[in-house]
């Protein structure tokens, strides 16, 4: 009676000793899939690493922001009258970094002598502006200006239109003009 | 003296040291190392295989978008009177959809009044963007500016800046031009 309850145990015990055997192959089997699963997303990471993903147009959030920042930026930059060239200079300030800010205090200096005299108020509207590139924190845009420069007391001029390729950084959340160029 | 079970456990001891360890995996164990090492080589092989400058997927459209809307663009900016034949033809071949119909539409008079014009137009396209991409409707949007330079028969060349939005569109034979509108300075 005891004998046979002992050797039921021992049968029933049997596929569940022999599972406990395997852990080790299975362990290994465990390992090899789990690499074979990492294996993709660490490649790709790497090649991120080598050339980062170019985001310009497909997301559509950093897109829309790049382009505002630096839309909202050439207007404050550009427009200016008699009467606010020190907040116009401390939006460049703001808005403008590296070669772009030292570009444009060259041809503000000459502006500033001249707006006063002859009463001119600059205005500069975007027209169209799209994201040409947009890796890590960094952007190219192409921009389609119109600037209308009226004399004071006068009817508004035509408005001239101007073409740029902008390229911005972004720093602490802020897109930041660092360079300009005439496309 | 020892007793016969003591000796029956010391030679089931000694035969267990004597297997080696892999020998107790199994068929079952083996097999199971086996399907995920070919698990393995497979991923690894396929990861290798794949050419990030082969991507596919909207980067690579956006890219495609960009490339051929630059080509059209000048192409139809460009036009040699001397080659009026080819010219057309590149028009037609950049276009698609309405921008198709009207230009075969207006070919007759285009012909005529390159032939009176006498005016070489050469266009590069100096900078452009795609602003708005729909790849399931197979449509985009770009903005290019444009230098042309004219000569006029036998004269001094000049040139034209000209700023311009496009429609293009998905065709079985690539991403062609469905509009292309000139924005001029003032307007909206």
């Amino acid at each position: 009676m005891k004998q046979r309850a002992m050797k039921r145990r021992s049968t029933m015990q049997r596929p569940m000793k022999w599972l406990l055997m395997l852990w080790q192959p299975f362990t290994v089997a465990l390992v090899l899939a789990l690499a074979a699963l990492a294996l993709r997303p660490a490649a790709e990471a790497l090649r991120e690493d080598e050339n980062p993903r170019d985001r310009a147009v497909l997301d559509e959030v950093a897109t829309t922001e790049v382009t505002g920042d630096v839309s909202t930026a050439l207007g404050k930059v550009f427009t200016y009258g008699p009467g606010d060239l020190a907040a116009t200079e401390r939006a460049a300030a703001q808005e403008l970094s590296g070669s772009a800010l030292k570009q444009y205090r060259q041809i503000f200096g000459q502006v500033k002598k001249q707006i006063p005299a002859q009463r001119v108020t600059l205005t500069t509207r975007v027209v169209r502006a799209g994201v040409v590139s947009l890796t890590g924190e960094k952007a190219r845009l192409l921009v389609f200006l119109d600037q209308t420069a009226t004399r004071a007391g006068e009817p508004a001029g035509t408005p001239a239109a101007a073409q740029l390729v902008v390229t911005a950084r972004r720093d602490h959340g802020h897109w930041t003009i660092t360079d300009l160029k005439s496309a | 003296m020892a007793t016969t079970a003591e000796r029956e456990t010391r030679t089931a001891a000694r035969a267990e040291r004597r297997r080696p360890l892999f020998a107790r995996w199994g068929l079952i164990g083996w097999a199971a190392i086996l399907a995920a090492a070919l698990f393995l080589a497979w991923s690894a092989w396929t990861v290798w295989q794949d050419d990030p400058a082969a991507r596919t997927g909207p980067e690579h459209t956006r890219d495609v978008v960009l490339r051929s809307a630059r080509q059209q663009i000048a192409a139809l900016n460009t036009m040699n009177p001397a080659e009026v034949d080819a010219g057309l033809r590149a028009w037609l071949d950049a276009s698609t959809g309405p921008l198709h119909d009207q230009l075969k539409r207006d070919e007759p008079q285009n012909r005529t009044k390159i032939g009176k014009s006498r005016t070489t137009a050469a266009a590069t396209v100096t900078g452009a963007a795609v602003t708005s991409l729909d790849e399931r409707a197979g449509k985009a949007k770009v903005i290019a500016s444009v230098q042309v330079e004219l000569t006029l028969h036998g004269g001094s060349p000049t040139l034209q800046r000209k700023r311009f939005e496009a429609g293009t569109a998905r065709t079985p034979s690539g991403w062609k031009l469905e509009s292309l509108t000139a924005i001029p300075a003032g307007a909206r």
